[in-house]
């Protein structure tokens, strides 16, 4: 696409980078009007909701969100459940993606086959069992309990079996001559490879847990232990909506934030690693 | 001598591992039951044991709060039959999944096209489109419910000022479902359109070139050259598309209730209230099943059709 | 902010100079009502509090601040819509509240399978009078022979006023009372009349799908005409008898002629009443307080507002009611200061049972009804009788599956343009449904 081209091509090109990024902007409105009302007095808010500057402006939301406490007890909530999660996927799907990858072992594609064969089963398949499990092993209201059902999770293995495989045979074989146990080529020479697929993997299973929505609807049913995205719900009820519309805003922008900064991080890695796991 | 197909790329190295391989075997033998027993009792314990049991409880009068009353048999897929608001319910995700999937997937390859390439500008917009995907459904909703609301939204201004009367859209049984797709797309484009990109950049660039030599069109490039050579993801797409957006619960959940009248109340809603609202568990865990199967029948229709085309 | 900053001191305060008492107890209140911790949240005065929500919040901090026993309520708020599904999740997920908000209908679905505490010795104990009950609350709050329940309340449908957009369109009397239609027939011409009059809407009232203001309304017509939507033994369902059809035939027409808004769900209908869009507002008496301190307060559009009964449409009065009650659901493993507590606190909001009643609610209290601060509470003499015409659906459970069911296709009238006779049939096999199963061996 790099030759020489005619001058239509060209505008063409610019014609619809420009509309591109027009709906860019439209894309964000929404955001950004959200952000807006969250910096306005809700007496401000009640006359109208119209308008993408914050004036007058003020940051009593904010406060409020902070004094109650909530929030930020959801927000730790999440992040305790978000990143405890994602460290299991890992650690459990790497285990199991290298076994796949790379031993020999009895009845291989048969487990291979049942492995996969949970990529057809989707939670709401089994939250009923599960929520019923739980509550005879009293553990609901944990944050293990928000954990669990999302640890076994077959495209994880997947994709960590696919990126193994991948890498050259001959970096684990000098270790091998070495005696180098199977866990020592693993923790040493694998992982440290595998870094841009642990990323990858890890930074969805990281979304999926942040914004899970229907377990921790049904499994957390103590207000202390919420997650954002369960919290907000029970807010937006809560909140007599016209009379506290900035301070729902402010919850939301609030507990949008780190998900948001993560994302800002690492976008890089998000675009490379679905290249990957699209599995070319 | 061994079946795995990754030993056939490393053809040098098998004479050197000939050797100590049977002692090896052995280990790894030892070795990969360690490295797959997380995994196992993990998946075992939470998913395949709870989809038997689920298959077991939909065949019990089973009570949310008074436990278990026995095996009814069939009564809970019969009940299925004559249940209007389950019907309503699957008419409801059906009519979602049709129009949130195809709309999905297009406007998906079409802001890959329009974002691929190099640049600040692309680059900047590819986050943009993005980023609405990382915000949980909560967010999403109280943005969406916002903005579409007559009185207090985005959308009823500027139809006001073009000399429309606002249509109070999450209000009407006929404008509440496409509002929630339109959310849907703006909540879920994200991802897809990322597998569209992964998919363009791997085309290799000679096949352009070789059209431009011959002068092809845009029109033309895009239909022999891009079109097949993203096919697979686009399969794969509209597969996970279709497993996806069957399971729609949060945003009728939290922007309409199901309502008005009954027309967004999706199937698995209607499973939630059935199941934590009427303590029906046994009645859910049929419905349950019923939408598994619906799902995994889709998406094999999905995954053949792609087939029936590597065939010609 | 300075507000909790001393609500905190307070706490610690009460904590220091009670905590060494014996059997002080933190317990765990649920409820409904909405949650204005801003605005109330250093109210410890309950008599200084509107609404539901205000009173209540001023409640629970009156009675930290106050009581003997050095106890603490700790509140959890849920939406209305999700309050049931969180109450029942907490007997599954280990977080059972001491003390609980629950309406009557809604109290076989716990009181068959035994999760709530039976509370009768524990009232004798703590010297709370069942006999002040009026008849009808202390029903509400028993089973087979056992009280499980403090009622706090009856709440009615009602019909709530402005006074001046039904003068402009000619319907105040001499007297200076409203004329309230007798009959269906004379409820829509008179609805025409004030639109031509007014140019506002006859009526407002939630249309959408979350409250089912209608099903209420609709309860009340067929019994006007001497009928039950359901059997009084829970047993059977009648939805689509000619009693029930004429009432739904009604009410469709109430929206075919346009006198209200389908449009509306629960805040608009009452953003357009207090903004003087319409004449009249279907609503509960929870609101009775709210409105009348908006319009004496001048800081909306009504101004002349007044409350009443549901008028007799379609036969005798009757009118749709049901009852707030706290009970102290069942748990083994409560230790005996917290339920020592809870009973504590539910004989304080049987004593403080007349602020309740300022909500507009009518009173469950003999005493209280016949004092003369009750009297002299606005609008009482309208809805005085009020208790003695509201009906209430019999016992059975899942009454909530029954409403949810019946409201959904009932909608479908204004919404899709259902057939009366369709809506009808098909509320009638979803609720032979859902009491087959109400009414398992089991």
């Amino acid at each position: 696409m790099t030759a020489a081209r005619s001058g239509w091509a060209l505008w063409g090109d610019r014609l619809l980078l420009a509309v591109t990024v027009l709906v860019a902007i439209l894309w964000l409105l929404p955001v950004i009007w959200v952000v807006a009302m969250s910096l306005k007095p809700n007496a401000v808010l009640q006359q109208s909701t119209w308008g993408f500057i914050p004036m007058p402006f003020t940051l009593e939301n904010y406060a409020n969100l902070l004094q109650l406490a909530t929030v930020p007890r959801w927000l730790v909530n999440s992040l305790i459940v978000a990143v405890g999660m994602t460290l299991l996927v890992l650690v459990v799907s790497s285990l199991a993606g290298y076994a796949f990858a790379r031993l020999q072992f009895p009845f291989k594609r048969a487990i291979f086959v049942l492995m996969i064969a949970g990529l057809m089963i989707p939670e709401q398949a089994v939250f009923l069992p599960l929520h019923q499990m739980f509550a005879s092993w009293g553990i609901h209201n944990t944050h293990a309990a928000l954990m669990m059902p999302r640890v076994a999770v077959p495209i994880g293995v997947f994709l960590m079996m696919q990126f193994f495989r991948a890498v050259p045979r001959e970096l684990e074989e000098a270790a091998e001559l070495d005696h180098a146990s199977r866990f020592t080529i693993f923790w040493r020479i694998m992982l440290p490879l595998s870094v841009p697929a642990l990323t990858t993997l890890g930074l969805f299973t990281f979304i999926h847990a942040w914004n899970d929505f229907l377990w921790p609807l049904v499994s957390a049913t103590d207000a202390d232990m919420y997650t954002v995205t369960v919290g907000l719900a029970s807010i937006q009820g809560n909140f007599a909506f016209t009379e506290g519309l900035g301070s729902v805003m402010a919850s939301a922008v609030f507990a949008s934030l780190p998900i948001v900064l993560l994302f800002l991080i690492f976008q890089r890695f998000i675009v490379a690693g679905v290249a990957m796991s699209a599995g070319k | 001598m061994t079946a795995s197909p990754q030993a056939r790329s490393v053809p040098l190295a098998e004479p050197r591992t000939r050797a100590p391989r049977h002692r090896v075997r052995r280990r790894d033998w030892l070795t990969a039951l360690l490295f797959l027993a997380p995994f196992m009792a993990v998946y075992l314990v939470l998913l395949v044991y709870p989809l038997f049991l689920g298959i077991w409880i939909s065949f019990r009068d089973w009570d949310l709060m008074g436990g278990d009353y026995g095996w009814v048999g069939t009564l809970n897929y019969q009940d299925l039959w004559t249940d209007r608001n389950f019907w309503a319910a699957a008419r409801n995700t059906l009519w979602f999944v049709a129009l949130t999937v195809p709309s999905m997937t297009l406007i998906a390859l079409l802001l890959a096209l329009a974002v691929h390439g190099p640049g600040r500008i692309r680059a900047i917009c590819r986050s943009v489109f993005f980023l609405s995907s990382v915000f949980s459904v909560t967010v999403v909703t109280l943005v969406w419910a916002m903005v579409l609301s007559p009185d207090r939204g985005l959308i009823a201004p500027v139809v006001q000022f073009l000399g429309g009367t606002p249509v109070n859209f999450l209000g009407s049984p006929t404008w509440a479902m496409p509002a929630i797709v339109v959310t849907t797309l703006w909540w879920g484009v994200g991802l897809p359109m990322a597998l569209f990109l992964a998919a363009l950049g791997s085309i290799p660039k000679e096949l352009y070139e070789a059209a431009e030599l011959d002068h092809a069109s845009r029109w033309s490039v895009f239909w022999r050259i891009t079109l097949p050579s993203i096919r697979h993801t686009l399969i794969l797409v509209v597969v996970l598309q279709i497993v996806g957006q069957f399971q729609i619960f949060g945003q009728p959940f939290l922007m309409t209730q199901g309502g008005p009248a009954n027309s967004t109340r999706t199937l698995v809603q209607y499973i939630y209230e059935t199941s934590f609202r009427d303590w029906l568990v046994g009645y859910g865990a049929a419905m349950a099943m019923v939408l598994f199967v619906l799902m995994m029948l889709f998406s094999m229709l999905q995954l053949w059709l792609g087939r029936q085309g590597d065939d010609r | 902010m300075h507000r909790s900053k001393a609500l905190a001191a307070l706490a610690l305060t009460t904590a220091l100079t009670t905590g060494g008492a014996a059997g002080a107890a933190e317990i765990q209140l649920m409820r409904f009502f909405g949650d204005c911790q801003n605005d109330y949240g250093s109210v410890n005065d309950a008599s200084e509090a509107n609404g539901e929500c205000g009173i209540i919040t001023a409640l629970v901090n009156e009675f930290n601040a106050t009581n003997q026993g050095g106890h603490t309520v700790t509140v959890q708020t849920a939406e209305w819509g999700a309050y049931y599904d969180l109450l029942t999740a907490t007997f599954q997920t280990g977080n059972i509240p001491d003390v609980a908000v629950m309406h009557s209908s809604v109290m076989p679905d716990f009181v068959s399978r035994d999760l709530l505490t039976p509370l009768g010795p524990l009232f004798q104990e703590a010297g709370i009078d069942t006999a002040d009950f009026v008849p009808a609350a202390l029903q509400n709050a028993s089973a087979n022979d056992e009280v499980y329940a403090l009622p706090f309340d009856l709440h009615a449908l009602l019909f709530h006023i402005n006074v001046d957009l039904m003068e402009q369109a000619g319907f105040v009397n001499e007297d200076g009372t409203v004329r309230l239609p007798t009959s269906p027939e004379e409820f829509i011409e008179m609805g025409k009349q004030f639109e031509e009059a007014t140019g506002q809407n006859f009526i407002a009232v939630e249309s959408q799908s979350a409250e089912g203001m209608m099903v209420r309304f609709f309860n009340s017509l067929v019994w006007q005409q001497g009928s039950t939507t359901l059997a009084d033994d829970g047993t059977s369902a009648n939805l689509n008898g000619p009693e029930a059809l004429a009432a739904a035939t009604f009410i469709k027409q109430i929206y075919d002629e346009g006198l209200a808004d389908p449009g509306l769900d629960y805040p608009g209908a009452e953003q357009a009443f207090l903004n003087g869009q319409a004449g009249i507002i279907i609503n509960g008496t929870w609101v009775v307080d709210s409105y009348n301190a908006q319009a004496e307060g001048g800081s909306v559009p009504l101004q002349n507002y007044v409350a009443t009964n549901v008028p007799a449409l379609m036969g005798e009065e009757a009118v749709w009611a049901d009852s707030h009650m706290w009970v102290i659901p069942r748990d083994e493993s409560r230790a005996p200061e917290e339920q020592e507590a809870a009973v504590a606190f539910l004989t304080f909001l049987n004593d403080n049972n007349f602020e309740w009643s300022r909500t507009g609610h009518l009173s469950v209290r003999q005493s209280v009804i016949d004092s003369p601060e009750f009297a002299a509470l606005p609008h009482r003499a309208n809805i005085s009788n009020t208790s003695q015409i509201a009906r209430a659906v019999p016992t059975t459970q899942n009454q909530r599956s029954i409403y949810n069911a019946i409201m959904s296709d009932f909608n479908a009238m204004w919404l899709t343009g259902a057939e009366p006779q369709a809506a009808l049939d098909s509320a009638q096999s979803q609720v032979e449904r859902i009491l087959r199963r109400a009414n398992r061996g089991g």
